[in-house]
C-alpha cells in the first residue's frame, strides 16, 4: 500500500479519537467524577471547590477563544463575568423578585449587555493595533469597577447585592434524599449550574471546530495571508471576541447563582479574576479549549489545600521560616511557573501533551 | 583578474517557510562594479540582506576579505566596512539630512569629515537641504541620502538595491555618473531591473532566477548576447 | 510623515482643547480652589508623564508593550521608602538641605536599583519575545505578578504610610491661596524631566540613533549600531524612569502599597493613548490633560475622576486614533 497522505492520516486520527481512544475514556470520566461529587464528598467545602473548576474551567474556556483562537488578549474578561454576575442580581434580585422568567431576563440582558460593550471596544481598539485591545480592556474594566463602586444607589455600591432563588433553586427548598444526599436547592443549582457550563462549552467547542473557528485561526497565524485570501479579518475578530465575552457573562450570572450575592470586590476584580484566567490558560494550554480544565483543577485545588500545606510544612519544618514565607506568598511560585511556562511550554500543559500525542502517533505509524 | 572582496559560497535563505535563496554562489571584485539581475522574485533583494545579515542564511558560506560573516549580526557586518542601501532606501523621514547622516557616522573624526566633504561634492543637493527634515526630499535626493549615508564610512563594499526604482530618467543619469565616482574607492555589489543603467555601470553581472545563479560574466558579454537578454531579462532588441 | 497641515490642524486642536479643558471646570469652581486644583492637577500630570514617557518610548524603540512597567515603579517607591527608613534623622531634620540630600540620595538608589531590574528583566525575559506582542504582554504581565509578590516578601504585604522629608511637607500661602511646595517641586521635576529627555533626543548622537530606531530598525543596525544595546539601554532608562515616578508619586500620595504600580500602569496607558505611543511630548500632553481632568471633576464629583479619563480616551480613540501627537513610523 502507498504511503497515506497527511490528510488520511488525520482522517485516521480522527476516528480511533473518536469512541475508542483514551481522551475519550478521560471525558467521560471527568464528567462522571463532577456528576458525582455531591454524593460522593457532600461537604461545602468540595462542592463548592467542584463548582468553582467547572465555572473557571468554562470561563477560562471563552477567554481561550480570545486568546488562543483569535490572537487577542482582553484584561476585560472579568469584567463581562461581572457585567453577567450584576444582571442576573439586578433581575433577581434588587429590581425584580425571585421568578424563573427574571432568572431567564437576567441572562438575555446578561448577553447584551455584554456584546454591546464588546462590540464597542473592538470597534476602538482592533482599528488601531491589536495590542490596545489589552490596553484599553484594562482601563475600561477599571472603569466599570469605579461605577459599580461609585453610583452606589443604583448597584448596591462596595455592599454589593445579595439575592435568593426562585423555586427548586432556593436554598430552602428540598425534596428529600436520594441516594443519601438530601436534594436541596443548592445540589440542584450545582447540577443546573454544571448542565449549562456542560452546553456552553460544547457549544465553543463546535464553534472553534466550525469553519469560521479555522479561519480565526488562520488569522491568528498569519493576519496578513489572511488578508490577503480575502477574508475580513476585523468582522470575524469582532465575531469571535463578542462570542467569546457573551459566554463570560453567562458564566458570571451562573456564579452570581452560586454564590448568592455579587459585589464588585467578589465580581468585577479585575485583576484578581483576570489573574486567575490568566494563569490557568497558560498553564492549561491556550488554543485548546480543554486546557482551561487542567489550568482551573490545578490552580483552584492548590489555593484550597494551601493552608493545609502551610500548616504541614509548619509542623514538619517549624524552623525553616523562608519556606513559610514562600508558601504565604504562594503567587510568587505561580509568577514565576507562569513565566516559565511562557517562555518554554507556550503551548501549556495540553498543548505539550497533545504535542507529544501526535509526534508518537506520527512515528508510529510511519513504522507501520 | 582581480581578487573578489566578497565571495557568496552556496547560501540558502528561508524567509518564513519560502525558500527564497537556493545555493546562490557569487562573488563582488574588487575595483568593480558586479550586478545582480533578474525577474522579480528572483531573490536579489534577499541575496544583499542576507550578506548584510538583516536575513540569517541556513546553508552556505559568505566570506568578506577572507573573513566569514554568515553567522555574524548586521552591525558587525556593516562595521567590518560594509555599506548598505536597501530597496526602500531606509531614510529616517523625521530626522534632517544632517541628522541622517550623523546616525551613518560611526567615528567623527578627521578622515570621517574629509569623505563627508567628498560625498557632498558628488551629491550637491543634500547640502542644499542639510537642516531639512529628510521626509520632504523627493525620490531622488531620498536616494542620494541613502547613498551619501553608506559611504560616509570608510567602506569597502558597498551593496545598493535597485537605486534607479521609480527615477525619472535624467536622474538616472546623474546616479550612474554619482556610482562611477564612488566605483573609484569602493567595490560596489548592485542590484538593478533597468538594463540600461546595469549596462552602464557594470563590470561583471550575475542572472537570478528562483533563488539560484543561472548565468554570469562580464557586462559586455551581456550586452551582446540577445538570447540570454531575450531570455532572462524580457529585453528584445526592438524594445529597446 | 512630515508635518502636514493635518497634524498642524491636530495640534491646534489640542492647543485649543487644552485651554477650553482649563477654563470650563471655573463654571463650577471658586477662583481659588480652582487654582489650587490646578497645581494639583499639573502635579500630577508631572508625575504621570513620569510613568507614561517610559512606556511611551520602550514602545517607540523596541515594539514592547512593557506591562511590568508599574512593578518597576513600585519597586522605585519601596527603595526610596527604605532609604528615607534608614536616614531618618535626615528625613526628619529641620533643614532644606539635608532633607533635599536625602531625597536625591533615595532617588539615585531607587533609579539604580529599578534600572538594574529593568535591564535583568530586558535581558533574561524580554528579549525572548521580541516581535510578538501577545507573548510579550503574557510575560510582562507574568513579571508583574512575580516583582509586585517580592515587594510583599521583602517590605511585607500591608500598606505603609510613606515617610515624607519635611521640606516637602510644607506649604506657601501666596496671596492667601496655600500652595503644596511639593506639588511645585513635582512640577519642575516633570519639567526638568522633559527637558533633559528631549535634550538626549534631539541633540546627542545616541538620542538621534535612538529616534533613528523608532523609525527603522534594521536600518540603524545595517548602519553598524549595536540595537540590543540600545535596546537594553533604553529599556532601563525606562525604568529608571518609572522608578523616579513611583517614588515622587508616594512622597504625593503619602503612601506605598505593593499593588501600587498597577493603579498608575493604567493612568499612563490612558496617557500614552491619549498622547500617541512613542512620542515624548504626546506622552507630556497626556498626562496633563489626564492630571488637570482627575483633579477637576475629583472636586466636582469625587466618584467620576476615573471614569472621565477613560471617558477623554475613548473620545481620543473615535477622532484620534492614534492619539494626539503620533509618532513616526
Amino acid at each position: 500500500m502507498a504511503e497515506p497522505t497527511p490528510v488520511q492520516i488525520f482522517r485516521i486520527e480522527e476516528k480511533r479519537k473518536q469512541y475508542r481512544s483514551g481522551s475519550f475514556f478521560l471525558k467521560i470520566g471527568i464528567l462522571a467524577l463532577f456528576v458525582l461529587v455531591p454524593f460522593v464528598f457532600p461537604s461545602y467545602k468540595t462542592v463548592d471547590l467542584a463548582m468553582q473548576i467547572i465555572m473557571f474551567a468554562t470561563l477560562v474556556a471563552s477567554f481561550d477563544i480570545l486568546l488562543g483562537y483569535t490572537g487577542i488578549l482582553s484584561f476585560g474578561h472579568g469584567m463581562f463575568f461581572g457585567i453577567g454576575a450584576y444582571c442576573v442580581a439586578f433581575l433577581i434580585g434588587k429590581y425584580g423578585m425571585p421568578s424563573y422568567l427574571n432568572l431567564a431576563l437576567g441572562f438575555v440582558t446578561a448577553a447584551l449587555t455584554a456584546s454591546a460593550l464588546a462590540l464597542l471596544i473592538s470597534f476602538l481598539s482592533l482599528r488601531v493595533k491589536a495590542i490596545f485591545f489589552a490596553m484599553i480592556t484594562l482601563a475600561i474594566a477599571e472603569l466599570a469597577i469605579v461605577l459599580a463602586t461609585g453610583l452606589s444607589h443604583f448597584t448596591g455600591g462596595e455592599d454589593g447585592i445579595s439575592l435568593s432563588m426562585p423555586g427548586i433553586f432556593a436554598v430552602s427548598f428540598s425534596i428529600g434524599d436520594f441516594m443519601g444526599l438530601e436534594i436541596t436547592g443548592s445540589v440542584l443549582t450545582y447540577y443546573f449550574i454544571f448542565l449549562s457550563c456542560l452546553g456552553l462549552f460544547l457549544l465553543m467547542l463546535r464553534f472553534t471546530h466550525s469553519p469560521l473557528g479555522r479561519v480565526l485561526q488562520a488569522i491568528r497565524d498569519n493576519v496578513q495571508r489572511a488578508e490577503a485570501l480575502g477574508y475580513k479579518t476585523f468582522i470575524f475578530q469582532i465575531i469571535s471576541i463578542t462570542f467569546g465575552c457573551v459566554v463570560a457573562a453567562i458564566i458570571g450570572g451562573l456564579y452570581a447563582m452560586w454564590v448568592g450575592y455579587v459585589n464588585p470586590a467578589s465580581s468585577l476584580e479585575v485583576m484578581a479574576i483576570m489573574l486567575n484566567v490568566l494563569l490557568m490558560v497558560i498553564i492549561g494550554g491556550m488554543g485548546t479549549l480543554y486546557g482551561g480544565i487542567v489550568g482551573a483543577a490545578f490552580l483552584l485545588i492548590t489555593q484550597t489545600f494551601l493552608p493545609d500545606l502551610q500548616n504541614l510544612a509548619k509542623d514538619f519544618f517549624p524552623q525553616a521560616t523562608l519556606l513559610h514565607n514562600v508558601l504565604e506568598r504562594w503567587l510568587l511560585l505561580f509568577g514565576i511557573l507562569f513565566i516559565l511556562v511562557v517562555i518554554f511550554f507556550p503551548k501549556g500543559v495540553i498543548g505539550s501533551v497533545q504535542d507529544y500525542i501526535s509526534r508518537r502517533k506520527t512515528i508510529l505509524l510511519g513504522k507501520e | 583578474m582581480s581578487e573578489a572582496i566578497l565571495k557568496v559560497e552556496g547560501t540558502h535563505t528561508f524567509i518564513g517557510q519560502h525558500h527564497i535563496l537556493q545555493g546562490i554562489s557569487f562573488d563582488a571584485k574588487a575595483d568593480a562594479v558586479t550586478v545582480l539581475i533578474g525577474r522579480n522574485g528572483a531573490g536579489k533583494s534577499t541575496a544583499l540582506k542576507t550578506v548584510i545579515g538583516l536575513l540569517p542564511s541556513s546553508e552556505g558560506r559568505i566570506m568578506f576579505k577572507g573573513n566569514e560573516i554568515q553567522k555574524k549580526k548586521p552591525y558587525e557586518i556593516a562595521r567590518m566596512g560594509i555599506g548598505f542601501v536597501p530597496e526602500d532606501m531606509g531614510i529616517f523621514a523625521n530626522l534632517t539630512v544632517e541628522e541622517n547622516m550623523r546616525v551613518a557616522m560611526l567615528v567623527e573624526d578627521e578622515a570621517t569629515a574629509q569623505r563627508l566633504e567628498r560625498t557632498l561634492d558628488i551629491f550637491s543637493d543634500l547640502g542644499k537641504f542639510w537642516k531639512a527634515q529628510a521626509g520632504i526630499l523627493s525620490g531622488g535626493q531620498k536616494q542620494m541620502l541613502a547613498i551619501a549615508r553608506a559611504i560616509v564610512n570608510d567602506t569597502s563594499l558597498l551593496l545598493i538595491d535597485e537605486p534607479s526604482k521609480g527615477l525619472a530618467p535624467i536622474l538616472v543619469d546623474a546616479l550612474i555618473e554619482a556610482i562611477n565616482q564612488i566605483k573609484e574607492y569602493s567595490v560596489v555589489v548592485l542590484v538593478e531591473q533597468n538594463f540600461y543603467m546595469a549596462s552602464s555601470v557594470g563590470d561583471y553581472f550575475y542572472i537570478l532566477d528562483d533563488g539560484m545563479v543561472v548565468h554570469g560574466g562580464l557586462m559586455e558579454d551581456l550586452v551582446n548576447d540577445e538570447e540570454l537578454k531575450s531570455k532572462y531579462l524580457g529585453i528584445s532588441k526592438a524594445a529597446e | 510623515m512630515a508635518t502636514t497641515t493635518f497634524e498642524r490642524w491636530g495640534r491646534e486642536l489640542t492647543i485649543a482643547g487644552a485651554i477650553v479643558l482649563f477654563l470650563l471646570p471655573l463654571i463650577g469652581i471658586p477662583g481659588k480652589t480652582y487654582l489650587t486644583l490646578t497645581i494639583a492637577g499639573l502635579a500630577m500630570g508631572m508625575l504621570l508623564f513620569l510613568v507614561a514617557s517610559g512606556v511611551s518610548i520602550i514602545f517607540g524603540l523596541m515594539d514592547v508593550i512593557n506591562f511590568a512597567h508599574g512593578a518597576l515603579f513600585a519597586w522605585g517607591a519601596y527603595v526610596g521608602f527604605s532609604i528615607f527608613q534608614r536616614l531618618m534623622n535626615w528625613v526628619e531634620a529641620d533643614s532644606v538641605f539635608q532633607n533635599f540630600a536625602v531625597f536625591l540620595i533615595a532617588l539615585v538608589a531607587a533609579m539604580m536599583v529599578v534600572a538594574l531590574l529593568g535591564i535583568i528583566l530586558e535581558k533574561v525575559i524580554i528579549r525572548r519575545v521580541y516581535g510578538f506582542h501577545l507573548f510579550q504582554i503574557l510575560i510582562t504581565f507574568g513579571a508583574t505578578v512575580v516583582l509586585v509578590e517580592l515587594i510583599r516578601v521583602l517590605w511585607g504585604p500591608n500598606d505603609e504610610v510613606m515617610i515624607v522629608p519635611l521640606t516637602f511637607s510644607r506649604n506657601w500661602d501666596i496671596l492667601d491661596i496655600i500652595v503644596y511646595r511639593y506639588r511645585v517641586i513635582c512640577i519642575v521635576i516633570g519639567l526638568i524631566v522633559y527637558g533633559v529627555i528631549q535634550f538626549v533626543l534631539k541633540k546627542t548622537k545616541l538620542g538621534t540613533i535612538v529616534r533613528a530606531g523608532v523609525e527603522n530598525r534594521d536600518m540603524v543596525q545595517a548602519m553598524g549600531h549595536n540595537i540590543f544595546l540600545l535596546f537594553t539601554g533604553v529599556f532601563a532608562a525606562g525604568a529608571g524612569l518609572a522608578a523616579l515616578g513611583g517614588l515622587a508619586m508616594s512622597i504625593f500620595s503619602r503612601q506605598v502599597y505593593p499593588d501600587m504600580g498597577s493603579t498608575y500602569l493604567l493612568f499612563a496607558f490612558i496617557v500614552v493613548i491619549i498622547g500617541g505611543l512613542g512620542s515624548v511630548t504626546g506622552s507630556l500632553v497626556g498626562a496633563l490633560i489626564v492630571g488637570l481632568s482627575y483633579n477637576y471633576v475629583a472636586y466636582l464629583v469625587p466618584w467620576a475622576a476615573a471614569g472621565v479619563n477613560v471617558l477623554i480616551m475613548i473620545i481620543i480613540l473615535l477622532i484620534r486614533p492614534t492619539g494626539l501627537f503620533p509618532a513616526g513610523k
